[in-house]
This record gives C-alpha cells, structure tokens and sequence, in this order.
C-alpha cells in the first residue's frame, strides 16, 4: 500500500521573484555607477553656472587638479588656507610643480603628447582666483608645459 | 508493494545559495560604490596666461580687458570692462544681486563688442580677465560664463549661443594687493 503522506512536507521557499528583484537592483546599480568621476573630490564645493555644459567630445586624457578647503560636516571651512587635494595628500601651491613635472614626465614615458592632455581644475567656489591663475602658471612652465585648460563648475538650470 | 524512488522522476534542484551569496555580494558592491554627483561642467580656456590666439594674417581686434576687484573676504565689489565700471550703486541690494547685475551688464557689453553672435570678427577677439589674488573662484566662473555666450531656451531646450571663445588670464596679481 502505497502512503503517500507519509514524505515529510518540506517547505520551499520560492527563489524566483527575489532573485528577480535582486538582479533589476544590481543592474540599476551597475548602470547608475560611475566611474569616470573617480577623480573627482567630495571636499571641493565647485561653482555654479547656467553656461558650464559636459564637453561634446569626451576628452581622451585628463589630468584632474582638485582645490579647496578642509570642511567640517557642516560644510564650514575648517582651515582658511586652500589646498591642492592630490591623490593621498594635500598640498599647498609651491609643492605641485614637482608633482606636476613628475606627472608631465609619466605622461611623455607612456608615449602621449603633452600638449594633448586637458588639465583639468576643479577649484572650490571660495579658492582665490590667484591659486587658480598660480595652478595654470606652474603647469605652463617650461619642461611641463602643458597647453590645455578647463575650470569645471556645476551646471547651474536658471528658470 | 512498495516501489522505492526510483520511479518518481527525479528532480535536480539547482543551487540556488552560492548564487545568492555572490548576487548579493555585487548588489552591495554596487550600493557602497554609488555616489551622486550632478553632472558637471566645464569652460576650456584657450589661451591662458601669457599665451596669445593662434597667429592670424588679419589684425586682430584689441583685446577686450575685464578687471575685477575683491574685498578682503574675496567678495567681488568692482568690475570694469575697458575702464567703464559694471557696478552700480545700489544700496540695500545684497552683494549676490549687485553682482548679478553685474555680470549680466558685462554680458551685455560683451554682445555689444561683438555685434551679433557668431558674428566672424568675434572669432578673433580676446577677452583678458584680470581678477584680484583673493577674489573667490566662483566669480572668475561667472565672468567666464558671462563672456562665452548666453542660453536660450527653445521650447525647454536649452541652446547656448557663443559669444567670445578666446578667454585668457592676465598674470596672477602678488598675494598682498587686495582692494
């Protein structure tokens, strides 16, 4: 005689729809990340206008230079003396020429042409204009000598 | 008689926990990588400090000299456009207003120096910004966007129309000279 009662009522919990909804989230994510503004430092507050708009041709290579201030939670400046947020570091204006010919020259090892590479400032909107002007001199200089410029601000929609 | 299971046809339940562990996995990757940024822009300076346009065969026309004056908080409380002051008097209005106002006249003067946009002899023309050490940055940015161009907004679409391309910097001001 057969019994079929007998098996133990295992309950399954059923995977599909959560698996489902997982995988729109992670697409959603994947989508959404990028990882293009990596360079990009949180602590710079850049300026704002209608005029500023994404480059039309994206730029091939860019040598991002972040300026601004230490700010607390609050966004109140901390230390009034800006700094250059360098990869790992923070420094001050007469410490990025040697960084920016050490750049200038891992650039030309690699083969690419100095004067094709976009120097890219993202100077906080309370910077002086003197360390933004100072920034440019440096990285015309001879032996850097790079010949490409662009200020970045936030694109700001005027009703 | 009892038939023992091989009859039942079997079936193959595939793995769903490793799978899980790894979906998850990336799901949270994700998460914690998200940041949120606006989309940013940027101007392209041409010809920055000391450099001049690309040499061309017709004259070109005097460069347009824009000087801007900061107070010691990196306030902007002057700007002139060849010597001709963009500052009103207004009293009562904020500092924000009066230099909005401010900026809005130089893009006026500029369009004025141009003629009309895409005008072919404003291909040539200079703007030369000549800003205080401590001026704050954002009125560099303005003053930049001021002498570009406008936008127009066709049917919600926004259109710039360019009116000077050749920015460039005067030499940086010494640190100490302010007001």
């Amino acid at each position: 005689m057969k019994f079929k009662k007998a098996d133990v009522a295992t309950a399954e919990i059923d995977m599909t729809p959560m698996i489902d909804i997982v995988f729109q989230l992670i697409a959603f994510f994947m989508v959404i990340t990028n990882f293009e503004q990596t360079q990009a430092d949180e602590r710079v507050i850049l300026p704002k206008d209608s005029l500023a708009m994404p480059p039309k041709v994206k730029r091939e290579d860019e040598l991002t230079i972040n300026i601004g201030f230490e700010r607390n939670l609050e966004g109140e400046k901390v230390d009034p003396q800006a700094y250059i947020f360098w990869p790992g570091e923070k420094i001050r204006l007469d410490g990025l020429e040697a960084k920016l010919r050490l750049e200038a020259q891992i650039y030309r090892d690699e083969g690419k042409e100095i004067s094709e590479i976009t120097v890219v400032i993202r100077a906080d909107a309370e910077v002086p204009t003197g360390i933004v002007q100072g920034v440019i001199k440096l990285a015309q200089k001879d032996g850097i000598m790079f010949e490409k410029f662009a200020i970045k601000a936030q694109q700001s929609v005027e009703p | 008689m009892k038939i023992r299971g091989k009859r039942s046809t079997e079936k193959i339940e595939p793995q769903m926990a490793p799978m899980i562990d790894v979906v998850f996995q990336l799901l949270i990757f994700f998460m914690l990588t998200l940041k949120i940024v606006e989309p940013e822009g940027d101007f392209t300076v041409n010809m920055p400090i000391g450099q001049s346009a690309a040499e061309s065969d017709s004259p070109k026309p005097p460069v347009i000299k824009v000087r801007m004056k900061a107070d010691e908080n990196g306030e902007m409380y002057s700007m002139t456009i060849a010597n001709k002051e963009l500052f009103a008097s207004a009293p009562g209005a904020s500092q924000e207003e009066k230099s909005s106002n401010a900026f809005k006249r130089l893009n006026s003067e500029i369009l004025n120096a141009i003629g009309s946009p895409g005008n072919p002899l404003a291909e040539d023309q200079e703007v030369e910004l000549d800003p205080d050490y401590a001026l704050n940055s954002k009125y560099l940015i303005n003053a930049i966007g001021a002498c570009r161009g406008r936008v127009q907004r066709v049917n919600g679409q926004a259109r710039m129309i360019d009116y000077i391309k050749n920015i460039k910097f005067a030499s940086p001001r010494p640190e100490e000279a302010g007001g």
